[in-house]
């Protein structure tokens, strides 16, 4: 058994019901090889960076599992097959886990959620306004493009 | 002879070495945006001072936040 996890992108007007159905058809290829779900984040409806599929929006999908190295194969051909499924990303965390991190982590999650839940009503709505103006700041630093340009000449 | 090029000095010291707190993800966008230009190219080592352990997992997480549509393989960063 290894750990891995895996996000998976939807197309962004299926309905409720059929990202559900496509989070449980998933889960259950994982069950079945005798894995185990660590912890299934939604991120929504979000933006790509760039269009996929005539697709602007995306709808995000994260977890994080422990699985043998097959289940992986079987996971990624059904996905290949789905063209529901816009892009997914696996990637190995650890090479082997036993049972009993499995419940720890699970544990561990499930607790980090919950803590975040509770926090997150209060904070959120604040959070949301005031990211609009945060991120326009973020700026490149102390290198611009000037110099940057500059830097590449070295090489020639 | 060629006049001499203005030096620019630039930290020289990794930044994930010295923050241990800083870890790469690639699926934290926010972060990443700030290790590539705005046109969205991955900045050099040279510019940056990261140290060769650390720009192989920089550029790692950007080439898979690229894959995931969170960060562009080209052009502005929406929002």
């Amino acid at each position: 058994m290894r750990r891995y996890e895996t996000t998976y992108i939807l197309r962004p007007n299926l309905g409720e019901e059929q990202f559900s159905e496509i989070i449980e058809r998933t889960n259950n290829i994982i069950k079945n090889d005798g894995g185990a779900i660590i912890n299934l984040e939604r991120w929504g409806n979000r933006k790509l960076a760039y269009e996929i599929n005539k697709e602007i929006l995306g709808q995000y999908i994260y977890f994080d599992y422990a699985a043998p190295g097959s289940t992986i194969l079987e996971l990624e051909r059904i996905f290949r097959i789905d063209d529901r499924v816009l892009r997914f990303l696996t990637v190995k965390i650890a090479d082997a886990i036993d049972e009993e991190t499995v419940a720890s982590e699970t544990e561990r999650v499930a607790a980090l959620a919950a803590a975040k839940l509770s926090g997150e009503t209060e904070a959120e709505v604040e959070d949301s306004a005031k990211k609009d103006t945060d991120e326009e700041d973020s700026d490149e630093e102390d290198f611009g493009e000037e110099d940057f340009d500059d830097a590449d000449d070295d090489d020639k | 002879m060629p006049p001499p090029r203005k030096r620019i000095f630039r930290p020289r010291v990794c930044r994930f070495c010295t923050e241990k707190d800083l870890v790469l993800d690639y699926k934290d966008a926010k972060t990443l945006r700030n290790l590539v230009t705005e046109r969205g190219k991955i900045i050099p080592r040279r510019i940056y001072g990261t140290c060769a352990k650390h720009q192989r997992q920089v550029t790692e997480a950007i080439k898979r936040a690229r894959h995931l549509a969170l960060i562009p393989y080209t052009g502005q960063i929406p929002y």
